[in-house]
């Protein structure tokens, strides 16, 4: 059994990753001044105690939702070889397992049971909602072009031309997803201060250091996963791949935010109108173009 | 395959006799769509088990349960909307709110 | 994916024992929202039978499914019926099992305090406002001035069926989730259990084969769905299109004139009390809830306006 040696390294990948992307979050926001949604402080050494909490489903949220990360960081590739498990639905088992953080925040928002985490509770859900299908047809175009959901086959698929040149509709109806994936600006209503963060308000000592240590990975797994699947992975020149996988996944995180602080937030209705009017139509035709793309014979092998 | 396949079947069965239960002893219809969305499990499970020890080589078997599980959810869906539509008119979705409607 | 025999074992306990233990916890916790999670947890531990099954594509499917429909499903649920019984029912005296699936739902201290005082201040302030129903008298309080309209229409209805003024029958339940043929039910259920596992128990085995399946599932129901399968493929994909159809046909407002309560409720909602932050764009701004999730939304935004009210009486 792999699993039982791989798990502490898939843990420290994890670990490394979501400290690098608090700091560069952190850095990010000092220099924007903009509102810090799921980065914003919190506190490590109080516990916090609801009194009305749901005391099965209040600690249940940290953990489902660093699990869901956790889970989550398995198949990606950081490098040739450098992978918890190459599953063969690599792609839609990573959109399942995601699930799971917004599974953990309505969990953790309801069981704390104060008005402000039940309505994080309510705008996480509405935000599924919104996101969840267009992110569906971001994916299926890279999915499409590689005819593999393996992520380590899509990235080997991309080694003449990434997917960014051939499909940037695609790439950019990522860049908007991600951020709403990850509830970065604009997208970041579920942890808005006027519910003053959402669950982050209620929770203390380790819930609140699991619900950072998970908030900061579901950012870099969805970057992770967008250097995956538009900017060819750990392939490049000269240096080697897990250097180059990393320095995608954080150029990529640094664009997100940066673009996510040049617009105004965005309430949930926004979203949901935004997704159903716009990113779902556009999708489709991502999807129309990319398969046109392949029977012209181009980006397929 | 050390699990024998009758372990698979008795899983199903209880989840059955669970799902009968939530079906018949809830009052409110969203609980009795989760009833429902239980025996469709169960069913599913059989199906499966089955797949995997009688004809493993035969995918049909997971064909229909996805079309179970899509069938499953827009049951739901549109239970909700007409839910939707109950509450707005009476303000309560308990089912024995609704007696006048038996023939 | 290939486990060892013990591996094998144990995680097929496990994730039948999530299974079963997540369908009766649905069937009896005293918490409509925890009955949700409960059946999500049945969903996810028959989703891992699956995987067990290497029938892994199905079983990821099974969570994604039921991950997204269970939450909306939940959230449509607390919004008609409020978590009824919740705190208030996990308090009494329940059958054990029941009282399992409901541990950990009171209020930390004052159990009896709080729960006396939920049964005085009446179910304006539980049916409508369930976060505050477990204390903060003054939230409950305004949730009844608020609600008094729409408590007024439908409680004639609630009082009835609801046996709200059932502070004598607390042993029957009957004020909560369950109708009263639960008991037959209960009793029908186990024996349509019992009968199910005796007869695969007596019955003879079935014929199994030795082969394994392909481990690439994806690729065999993809070729099974659009070749053999077509037809019912896109019928299913018909069935899901006029599903949508007819649900927000169905949902579409204005199908019924609004009553009184809504409009009480409205104008509670028009009142701004605190300022918005900018992030916060009131819900006129996006456009009628042509949609049942537009509906969902708007019904969020009243609730945040009730309790952002209640928090500025504070």
């Amino acid at each position: 059994m792999g699993v039982v040696l791989q798990m502490p390294v898939v843990l420290a990948a994890l670990l490394g990753g979501a400290l690098l992307t608090l700091l560069l979050e952190r850095t990010l926001l000092q220099r924007t001044q903009t509102e810090p949604g799921p980065a914003a402080a919190v506190d490590y050494r109080h516990a916090v105690d609801p009194p009305n909490a749901d005391r099965w489903l209040y600690p249940a949220g940290p953990v489902l939702a660093l699990l869901g990360v956790a889970l989550a960081t398995v198949v990606i590739p950081f490098g040739p070889n450098l992978i918890g498990e190459d599953l063969g639905i690599g792609v839609f088992y990573f959109i399942v397992v995601v699930d799971f953080v917004v599974l953990g925040i309505a969990l953790g928002g309801w069981g704390a049971n104060t008005p402000d985490a039940v309505e994080a509770c309510y705008r996480i859900v509405a935000q599924l909602v919104a996101y969840v299908i267009p992110l569906g047809l971001a994916l299926v175009g890279a999915i499409m072009m590689a005819e593999s959901l393996s992520t380590v086959a899509i990235v080997e698929a991309q080694t003449g031309l990434w997917y960014i040149v051939l499909q940037p509709i695609g790439f950019v109806l990522y860049l908007i997803t991600g951020l709403m994936q990850a509830y970065r600006a604009p997208f970041l209503e579920p942890f808005a201060a006027s519910i003053q963060q959402g669950v982050l308000h209620t929770s203390g000592g380790w819930q609140a250091m699991a619900w950072r240590l998970a908030l900061s990975g579901v950012l870099f797994v969805v970057a992770a996963m967008g250097a995956v699947l538009f900017l060819g992975g750990w392939q490049g020149p000269l240096l080697p791949g897990p250097v180059w996988m990393l320095l995608k996944t954080y150029g990529l995180m640094a664009l997100m935010l940066w673009l996510g602080t040049r617009v105004r937030l965005r309430s949930t209705a926004q979203m949901l109108a935004l997704s159903w009017k716009v990113l779902i139509p556009v999708g489709l035709v991502n999807v129309l173009i990319v398969g046109m793309l392949i029977l012209l014979g181009v980006g397929t092998a | 395959m050390i699990i024998p396949l009758t372990a698979y079947l008795i899983v199903g069965a209880v989840l059955f006799a669970i799902g009968i239960y939530a079906v018949l002893a809830q009052r409110s219809a969203v609980m009795i769509l989760m009833g429902i969305e239980v025996l469709l499990n169960a069913i599913g499970l059989n199906l499966i088990a089955f797949w995997r020890f009688v004809r493993p080589d035969d995918y049909s078997a997971q064909i229909f349960t996805i079309l179970i599980v899509t069938i499953g959810a827009v049951e739901m869906a549109v239970g909700l909307a007409i839910m939707l539509l109950l509450y707005r008119n009476r303000q309560t979705v308990q089912v024995d709110a609704y007696e006048e409607l038996h023939g | 994916m290939i486990l060892g025999p013990v591996a094998q074992i144990v995680a097929f306990s496990l994730c039948a024992l999530i299974a079963i233990a997540g369908a009766l916890g649905m069937a009896t916790t005293m918490s409509m929202f925890r009955s949700g999670i409960f059946l999500m947890a049945s969903f996810i531990g028959v989703a891992g039978l699956f995987i067990l099954l290497s029938a892994d594509l199905l079983g990821l499917l099974q969570v994604m499914m039921y991950i997204g429909g269970m939450l909306v499903m939940i959230l449509f649920m607390v919004l008609f019926s409020h978590d009824p019984g919740g705190a208030m029912m996990a308090g009494m005296q329940l059958p054990i099992i029941e009282k399992f699936f409901s541990l950990g739902l009171l209020p930390r201290e004052q159990k009896q305090d709080e729960h006396d005082q939920n049964e005085q201040s009446g179910h304006g302030g539980n049916g409508h406002q369930p976060m505050e129903q477990n204390g903060q008298d003054d939230h409950a309080g305004h949730a009844d001035h608020g609600d008094q309209d729409a408590e007024q229409n439908g409680h004639d209805e609630h009082a009835g069926q609801n046996g709200h003024g059932g502070h004598e029958d607390h042993e029957h339940m009957d004020m909560s989730m369950t109708t009263p043929i639960k008991k037959p039910a209960a009793v029908l259920a186990v024996l349509v259990g019992v009968i199910l596992v005796g007869l695969l128990l007596l019955r003879p085995a079935w014929p199994i084969v030795a082969a394994t399946p392909n481990p690439n599932s994806a690729e065999m129901v993809g070729h099974l769905l659009m070749g053999k399968y077509m037809l019912a493929f896109e019928g299913a994909g018909l069935l899901i299109l006029i599903g949508i159809f007819g649900a927000v046909f169905l949902a579409r407002a204005g199908h019924f004139p609004d009553e009184r309560g809504r409009e009480a409720r409205v104008a509670v909602d028009a009142q701004p009390t605190a300022p918005e932050a900018p992030a916060l764009q009131p819900v006129a701004d996006a456009d009628p809830p042509d949609a049942a999730e537009l509906v969902g939304v708007t019904e969020i935004q009243t609730r945040r306006n009730l309790e952002k009210d209640g928090r500025g009486e504070q």
